[in-house]
């Protein structure tokens, strides 16, 4: 029996530059029990196809074709009290922004109960209270959570609040849209197991959406690939792991990074790095350097010395609230030490005079998460790459400007006509993200500080932006300080890695011995939690995800930190 | 609830404490700044107003303790906070020797009475228009209507006043043109004087209401469509509730809490409007008791009245902030 | 005009669509400035073609309505006043072209100067911080609860007459709360914005960010904060003024009412001496909300949205 059917779907957006296929001729069905996966890109059609279930399309969207049959009944010819019905008791939905996606002003609870009464009518108390607190139960949460509001919780416990919902009337069909995006990969495997097992419970079929093909590999029975809205491979997820047959479905699978894999970086030996240091004088020094927000310890006393001589990529890795941020905001000198002293070519960063000040604005520049916060709206992007330039005297005359713009968007593999001279908004996040990184090489400073450069773009940019900023390395003789919660990545590109658990060393070293054999606990738990293309590694069950939350409370109280090997180069200390 | 953080309360009392401070103080300054002496000024407009004044020693010396004429300022100062904080503001000097006080008691309930009924109700009927014009399930009447009769609501309830005055009492003569009660009625506790006093209050309160709904419908219509955006609504939708109570439990209770917060800010502007339309209307309130004092340079009852405006203003703003938390979980853990 | 070929329905649309993606081509800033600029214009040339003079002197018969009307003593009106003569003869069209720009003058200069104080205080207390931050905030949550028409009414009690230009001063003193608010909440969330970094990465001065970066895109909220003071300003201008305080020798809108009133204009049926000031205030704050309703819908695109 099939929980759903979906027959030649057609979904048009109506707009005023024309008609939008957003889905065309989608035909799928998903059987009882059965977990799977809608994987592809922002604007494949993954979640609008989900939306069209639930007969829930954002206006103007439209079905203009096909059918969609839920456990026997046509969703389409519902009206809306029937569709009403159906949602939650026949087929559920778990949205993607975990964070907001509880009413901020309502208990848990109630928020459980307003479902159940709106479909089976006004329910005596103490059913209801029973009732809900077999479902938190059922997703590992203690029945107070039903007494909290939501800013009580924590993201992973909200989303998990939210798989409780979903779970509560029993459905034939849970889908469930990106529910971990928003998570680290710890809490990414607890909610995954979570969803899995309560699914596995009740033989509801789970529908997975997502982009991230690793998470999809260890949690889906069957993929369905996705590409503009069409339908461009289905079956069973082995088969397709191991056997892509089309190139796009290729493509995904080698865009997720793996430790140990093949590098995505080329191996060509480019022109050896052109020394850019001070002899004698470290190029970044942090002498016991330790941040805290009044009772709240960000960063435990550390200290190192980058020499600069010859560039090192140095990856900083942890998840939220480990402190890499805020590493990163101490060496850009927009917060002062709690103790200690932060030093730029001998110099402490925090008593530099104007002329000096603008000279360490010029060697040390950044890379951002957000690119698209990094743009003033106000102006077209050339602002962002040409003020600086002028800034720091560079420039020679408007078109010397023009002309190293254009030279830097090429660096990057930008058209300079299709991006300079337009306003942000009218870049996708990946232009942007590149144009922030031809910027830095505009400027050649010689300490880059990449904070997260590539969590907020797409799956397939990822790679070429990493690959553009490790260039930066080789080619121009940058020195990267490299923050990321990504150890795949950093086992990459780095020559030195940090690992960082609420603001304190677990482990450090070069990248082949703390991510490629980790001897801490945490950064093991931290590999083991990353979900890979690869169907036969075990990924936890339901089981572990408790005695994780115990290890990660005990991790806190050691404070043990792992030396493991040294480079030349780049010193490393605690206290 | 007892949840409320102690530093919260704290800071509301604070922000309280120093409001009337620094209004009872520019009551008191602004006076001394003046060029001429007020309290000769006022004699001698009493004393060319009656022919003879009765008593003028009696007064001159009350007006001179009023503006501190006698002792030296800062203990003149004290003073006056002293007797400002026991509402003492000596005595009128055109109903001489009421105290201000006393006809600011009998004036008092009668605003008070109106700004309650009409501060609610338009807040109630703007913010329910506001989210109905939102709202997808509303009918499309709704949509159209109320954005045209938001036109009404730029002008000043003064304006309002006069107008609805003009067409009500004055043309068609459906409502008193002016008052609170008809004369005709003994004030007390029965029917026939409630009959007159609402009869008599509609139209002041009308002309404020009309005129004021449009703000709180615009802002709850921003309000309201941000809200409408939030993944919680989507949820909501998802989890199959019924539309009518996710637009009060999921959607309106959420967007009005800014409205709330604004409420506590426009109080002051709307009770400075009210006192403008009792005045049109001749209501036996503050407005009134302020008009009446203006006309007679009656100064301590000028600075009472507004004095206790400001402090009625300032402890329903202190009022709504310590209510907030309650509908607003959130504040009770960030405590600030 | 290369699109010959289109049927007018589809040029229209299309200029439906160009007026989508330009913001500040919204047709309710356009009437809304409209009506604001005929107010103007009505000053300008009325001192032209008409006599302002006759603002001071009585020179006509009390009382006269508008031509075409009759008054209660079955005077009828004249061309001489076009628009009646209030209760001591003088010409309410004089009065009206004198009144209604003294009242948006009275609007417009409190609301410059309370916007210039926010502005600074709002980035002050955002980039400043600390204690000067508190004492601002304080002050502005203290100052904006007090009405003030009450302090004002105090004011000119003591001190009698006073110049517009003074009470537009005074009514400043009061209209700086919200924009120090407003700015200061944007100052403090854009200083943690990506593209302020970037521009103190590219050693940009605390100037350049202020007012090269964080300007330019609080302009709508400055705009929309700015008319919203207007407004509040002219509505304490007139409530003082129908009160009887204000400025006493020069005439205004919000005066000739309270002459009205106290002449029992209301119950004599001399809607025209009453009605003609309430009509161009009516028209001014409809100009100035309709503003404000356009520069909201510049501000916050999910507005535009919803009418498409």
């Amino acid at each position: 029996m099939n929980a759903l059917t979906i027959k030649d779907l057609s979904i048009d957006f109506p707009t005023t530059k024309g008609v939008v296929h957003a889905v065309t001729d989608l035909s799928l069905s998903v059987a009882k029990g059965r977990r799977v996966g809608f994987i592809g890109e922002s604007g494949s059609g993954k979640t609008t196809t989900a939306l069209a279930v639930m007969q829930m399309l954002a206006e103007p969207g439209k079905v203009v074709a096909g059918s969609i049959t839920l456990g026997g009944t046509d969703v389409l010819a519902l009206d809306d009290e029937a569709m009403r019905q159906a949602r939650l008791s026949r087929v559920s939905y778990i949205p993607q922004g975990a964070m907001n996606s509880l009413n901020p002003i309502m208990r848990i609870e109630n928020q459980l109960w307003d479902g159940i009464t709106a479909h089976e009518g006004a329910t005596d108390l103490e059913t209801l209270k029973q009732r809900s607190n077999t479902a938190l139960e059922s997703v590992g949460l203690p029945a107070r959570v039903g007494r909290l509001y939501p800013h009580e919780l924590s993201g992973g416990m909200k989303q998990r609040v939210c798989i409780a919902l979903g779970v509560i009337l029993t459905p034939d069909l849970i889908i469930a849209d990106e529910p971990t995006s928003a998570l680290d990969v710890v809490t990414q495997r607890h909610v995954m197991q979570t969803l899995k097992d309560v699914q596995d419970r009740i033989g509801a079929g789970l529908i997975l959406i997502g982009h991230d093909m690793g998470l999809m590999a260890q949690s889906v029975d069957e993929l369905a690939v996705l590409k503009n809205g069409e339908l461009v491979e289905h079956g069973d997820v082995r088969q397709i792991i191991e056997a892509p047959n089309h190139p796009y479905t290729r493509e995904l699978i080698s865009s997720v990074p793996l430790v140990g894999g093949a590098s995505f970086l080329d191996d060509e030996v480019g022109a050896p790095p052109i020394n850019r240091g001070k002899p004698g004088v470290p190029l970044l020094e942090f002498r016991g350097v330790s941040k805290s927000y009044g009772a709240v310890t960000a960063l435990q006393p550390m200290s190192f010395r980058l020499d600069g001589e010859v560039p090192k990529i140095i990856s900083i890795v942890g998840q939220s609230g480990s402190g890499k941020s805020t590493m990163g905001s101490l060496m850009l000198g927009f917060n002062p030490p709690s103790t200690g002293q932060v030093l730029f070519e001998g110099q402490d960063i925090s008593r530099m005079n104007a002329v000096e000040g603008l000279e360490f604005r010029k060697q040390v520049q950044a890379v951002f998460q957000d690119p698209y916060a990094c743009f003033n709206p106000f102006y077209r992007v050339n602002h962002a790459l040409k003020f600086p330039f002028k800034q720091f005297g560079y420039a020679q005359s408007d078109a010397h400007v023009q002309e190293k713009m254009e030279e830097a968007c090429r660096a990057v593999g930008l058209d300079p006509s299709l991006v300079l001279g337009r306003y942000p908004h009218q870049l996708s996040g990946g232009q942007r993200q590149r144009l922030i990184v031809a910027r830095a090489l505009m400027l050649s400073p010689k300490l880059l500080i990449a904070d997260e450069p590539v969590s907020m773009v797409d799956a397939s940019l990822r790679a070429t932006i990493l690959k553009n900023i490790y260039d930066l390395k080789d080619r121009y003789g940058i020195s990267i300080l490299y923050i990321t919660h990504d150890l795949a990545t950093a086992y990459h590109v780095s020559d030195y890695v940090i690992v960082l658990y609420q603001g304190h060393v677990a482990e450090a070293g070069p990248p082949a011995e703390v991510i490629g054999n980790p001897r801490h606990e945490y950064t093991q738990l931290l590999i083991d939690s990353i979900p890979w293309p690869d169907i036969d590694r075990p990924w936890g069950t339901p089981s572990t995800a408790a005695e994780d939350a115990e290890r990660l409370d005990r991790m806190a109280q050691n404070n043990k930190t792992e030396f493991r090997g040294k480079i030349p180069g780049f010193e490393l200390d605690i206290g | 609830m007892a949840r409320v953080p102690l530093s919260y309360v704290l800071n509301r009392l604070i922000t309280l404490v120093l409001t009337i401070f620094i209004a009872a103080t520019l009551i008191w300054i602004i006076p001394r700044l003046s060029p001429v002496d007020p309290a000769e000024i006022m004699l001698g407009r009493m004393a060319a107003g009656a022919g003879s004044v009765a008593d003028s020693e009696a007064i001159l010396a009350q007006l001179r303790a009023n503006f501190g004429l006698d002792d030296p300022m800062i203990v003149q100062y004290l003073k006056y906070l002293w007797n400002t904080l026991t509402l003492d503001f000596g005595l009128s000097t055109a109903t001489f020797p009421t105290p201000v006080s006393t006809l600011i008691a009998q004036a008092l309930p009668w605003t008070l009475g109106l700004m309650i009924l009409s501060l609610i109700v338009t807040f109630l009927i703007g913010n329910l228009l506001g989210a109905l014009m939102v709202w997808e399930e509303s009918p499309n009447l709704v949509k159209v209507a109320i954005p045209a009769a938001m036109v009404f609501t730029s002008i000043p309830p003064i304006l309002s006043g006069l107008l609805l005055m003009y067409v009500f009492a004055a043309k068609l003569q459906w409502f008193p043109l002016t008052g609170a009660y008809g004369l005709t009625v003994e004030p007390g506790w029965n029917w026939e004087f409630a009959v007159s006093v609402l009869h008599h209050g509609f139209l002041p309160a009308l002309s404020i209401v009309i005129v004021t709904f449009g703000f709180w419908a615009l802002g709850m219509r921003g309000l309201m469509i941000t809200v409408q955006g939030e993944d919680y609504v989507t949820l909501a939708k998802a989890k199959g509730l019924k539309p009518r109570y996710i637009l009060y439990k999921y959607m309106i209770r959420n967007a009005i809490l800014p409205q709330i917060t604004a409420f506590a800010l426009k109080i002051g502007l709307l009770v400075a409007g009210q006192v403008l339309v009792e005045r049109i209307f001749a209501y036996n309130g503050m407005g009134k008791l302020l008009y009446d004092a203006i006309l007679d340079q009656d100064f301590p009852v000028i600075q009472g009245v507004s004095y206790v405006i400001i402090l009625m203003t300032a402890l329903s703003v202190f009022l709504v902030d310590l209510i907030y938390p309650l509908i607003d979980p959130r504040i009770r853990h960030e405590g600030a | 005009m290369a699109d010959l070929s289109l049927t007018r329905a589809e040029r229209r649309a299309q200029r439906r669509i160009r007026r989508f993606d330009n913001p500040w081509l919204n047709p309710k800033l356009f009437w809304g400035a409209g009506l604001l600029l005929g107010i103007i214009v009505l000053g300008i040339l009325g001192r032209v073609f008409w006599d302002p003079e006759m603002v001071f002197v009585g020179s006509g018969i009390p009382k006269l309505p508008p031509p075409g009307f009759e008054n209660l003593r079955g005077q009828g009106g004249t061309f001489a006043h076009p628009l009646g003569t209030e209760g001591s003869g003088r010409d309410m069209l004089a009065l009206i072209i004198i009144g209604a720009p003294n009242s948006l003058y009275v609007g417009l200069l409190a609301s410059l100067i309370g916007m210039s104080i926010g502005i600074f205080l709002g980035f002050t207390s955002g980039f400043v911080g600390g204690r000067t931050d508190d004492v601002i905030r304080v002050l502005s949550d203290v100052m904006i609860t007090i009405p003030p028409l009450l302090i004002l009414v105090v004011f000119q009690s003591a001190f009698g007459d006073v110049t517009l230009t003074m009470m537009a001063l005074l009514i400043a003193g009061f209209v700086w709360q919200s924009p120090t608010r407003l700015i200061r909440a944007q100052v403090l969330s854009m200083k943690q914005s990506g593209y302020v970094q970037m521009a103190r990465l590219s050693g940009a001065s605390t100037g350049h960010i202020m007012f090269r970066e964080m300007l330019p895109n609080l302009v709508p909220y400055l705009f929309g904060s700015f008319i919203a003071n207007v407004t509040t300003s002219i509505v304490t201008a007139v409530g003082l003024e129908v009160l009887g305080l204000g400025p006493q020798r020069i005439p205004t809108l919000g005066r000739t009412i309270y002459e009205a009133i106290n002449a029992g204009a209301l119950i004599q049926n001399l809607w025209w001496w009453w009605g003609i000031p309430t009509l161009l205030l009516a028209i001014m704050f409809i100009g100035l909300l309709l503003i404000n309703l356009g520069l909201d819908e510049v501000s916050n695109p999910r507005l535009r949205k919803l009418k498409v």
